[in-house]
């Protein structure tokens, strides 16, 4: 990845951080979009994994830090979807927005698994709602906000092509 | 190449596991040492997120207290238009329990349902819910606490259909309050299309020639005709029509209930029409007349109030034109001087005439001139007062 490609990658990501705690606060749907994981996909399909698994750490650190008693829980699960989506890219990854949106659904669906198991605040049947009824719906809007945010961003990112 | 790739290769799962082992150890920190870890983050790199976050909060909070007050204003609105229909309706229900009370017996309470078609221009027939399993017959009448409604024509178990007194077939046999004229009271039906309005006035027709009726005189019905009992309200005289054959008089009569806004009756029995309804409606009729008086009487005090103030400052204005005080803006003040000793009863210093207090300043205390002065102003204003309420009472 060049320093144009990079400086493009940071800006798009910063974007959609921004929009994580401005835009998604002003909606405060019950499955909210999860721009930060959007963030995290779209910059650790362009880095190597070992770099996407020190941003996945630090995205969820720093959203860790305003939960309270979930520290470290999105980090972990920040490292697994970072690491996992930068090393499935040759896979996964094409210039094909419903493969993207499909990618980000089991990012956000597997973050969420993570996170839900690590927290270990919900246990029963409320975990299993979580699991199988809001992580999908949360997965399916956030996915939806990532093919939306791609097309947006068309002209700063650059998408692989396959 | 290959060595470099999987060196990179080992590196990448060796930072992997860092972060994984870096992630696990956050996850297990105690209280402790874990909030000043997050501490810390929160007031460095998520701090300018966090200031975000909580501006979007705020204006979100904000749209929805916006919302809600939104909600509860139209949530009012409809309150209130709901109370006044309600409070129509409840002194509509009132003013029918009431005459149900006053009637005592003998009567069937329906409710009227307008069901005439839209290309009727006058409603002339009502629906009632009550029919012949409930005592209704034939030919009963139909009243409101206002007066007459109609007559029942048709008569089914559950239902019946009342003419109303704009039905062409409508009569019914009329007197005044006092029993000095008799006649029959008719539809009015020669109308012009422009005033479909008067076709709910009726005609009394066949009055007697030495009878006159001024206008406002209350009529009910006279019992003469068998259908209607003696005294039940009709309406009140309008005016009389001029006509040309002189043997009797015609006069218009204004219904005292409106057919439109009718939604409760009563249905009198055949046995309380033959038994007669004592004075029930004209107690009423005299205590509206007399509630009609009080206010009259309350309107008039308050003119004539309002004239003796008008006067007394006219009266006022006079007497300092006349007394001679200097410019426009003087008087004015004078004026406005005056006013006040006779509102609040206060002696308030006037300076005296020049030519006065040049002869007298020596001699006359400057007290007495101005007492004089007030008492001249007390007896013009008396004097102008009567004739302002003399000339009021000239035509």
């Amino acid at each position: 990845m060049n320093w144009t490609a990079a400086v493009r990658t940071a800006i798009v990501c910063l974007i959609l951080i921004v929009m994580h705690y401005t835009l998604r606060p002003l909606l405060g749907w019950r499955a909210s979009i999860d721009f930060l994981l959007i963030a995290l996909v779209f910059g650790s399909v362009r880095m190597r994994p070992a770099g996407a698994a020190i941003f996945g750490l630090l995205l969820g650190l720093a959203a860790d830090s305003l939960a309270h008693d979930a520290f470290g829980a999105g980090a972990l699960a920040g490292t697994i979807v970072g690491f996992s989506a930068s090393w499935l890219k040759a896979v996964f990854f094409a210039d094909n927005l419903a493969l993207n949106g499909f990618f980000l659904f089991i990012g956000k669906w597997v973050f969420d698994l993570v996170y839900v198991l690590m927290e270990r605040r919900m246990h029963g049947t409320e975990m299993l709602m979580q699991i199988i009824v809001w992580s999908p719906l949360a997965a399916a809007v956030t996915a939806l906000a990532g093919v939306v945010a791609v097309t947006l961003l068309r002209p700063i990112l650059e998408v692989r092509t396959a | 190449m290959a060595k470099a790739a999987r060196f990179g290769g080992r590196l990448d799962t060796v930072v992997f596991a860092s972060c994984i082992v870096l992630a696990l150890v956050a996850s297990a920190l105690p209280n402790q040492m874990r909030d000043p870890v997050a501490g810390s983050l929160r007031r460095t790199i998520v701090a300018p997120l966090v200031g975000m976050q909580q501006s979007a909060e705020k204006w979100r909070s904000a749209w929805l207290e916006s919302e809600r007050k939104t909600l509860e204003r139209d949530s009012i609105a409809l309150q209130l238009a709901q109370a006044t229909a309600l409070t129509v309706e409840n002194d509509r229900l009132r003013k029918l329990l009431g005459l149900g009370s006053r009637l005592a017996w003998g009567f069937v309470p329906a409710e009227a349902l307008h069901t005439s078609g839209r290309t009727e221009d006058v409603i002339t027939t009502l629906t009632l819910t009550a029919g012949s399993k409930s005592g209704v017959a034939a030919y009963s009448p139909v009243v409101a606490p206002e007066g007459i409604v109609g007559l029942v024509q048709t008569v089914d178990p559950t239902m019946s259909i009342a003419i109303l007194y704009s039905h062409p077939d409508f009569r019914v046999s009329a007197m005044s309050a006092d029993g000095s004229a008799f006649g029959i009271v008719y539809p009015h039906l020669d109308v012009r299309p422009s005033r479909l309005a008067e076709r709910y006035l009726l005609e009394l027709r066949n009055v007697p020639f030495r009878s006159t009726l001024k206008p406002g005189t209350a009529i009910f019905s006279s019992g003469l005709g068998g259908a209607w009992p003696r005294g039940v309200l009709i309406g009140n005289i309008v005016d009389e029509v001029k006509e040309s054959d002189t043997w009797s008089r015609t006069y218009i009569v204004r219904p005292a209930a409106n057919p439109a806004h009718v939604t409760s009756v009563m249905i009198l029995t055949p046995k309380r029409s033959a038994q007669g309804v004592g004075n029930i409606w004209a107690d009423a009729s005299q205590v509206q007349s007399g509630l009609r008086t009080i206010v009259a009487a309350g309107d008039s005090l308050a003119r004539l109030a309002t004239l003796a103030e008008a006067a007394a400052r006219r009266a006022a204005m006079d007497s300092v034109r006349r007394a001679g005080v200097g410019d426009s803006l003087r008087s004015d003040t004078s004026a406005l001087d005056t006013s006040l000793v006779r509102r609040q009863g206060i002696a308030t210093p006037r300076p005296a005439p020049r030519v006065r207090r040049d002869s007298t300043r020596d001699t006359v205390p400057r007290d007495t001139t101005r007492r004089d002065t007030t008492r001249r102003d007390t007896t013009r204003r008396d004097t102008t007062v009567r004739r302002d309420s003399l000339s009021t009472r000239l035509p």
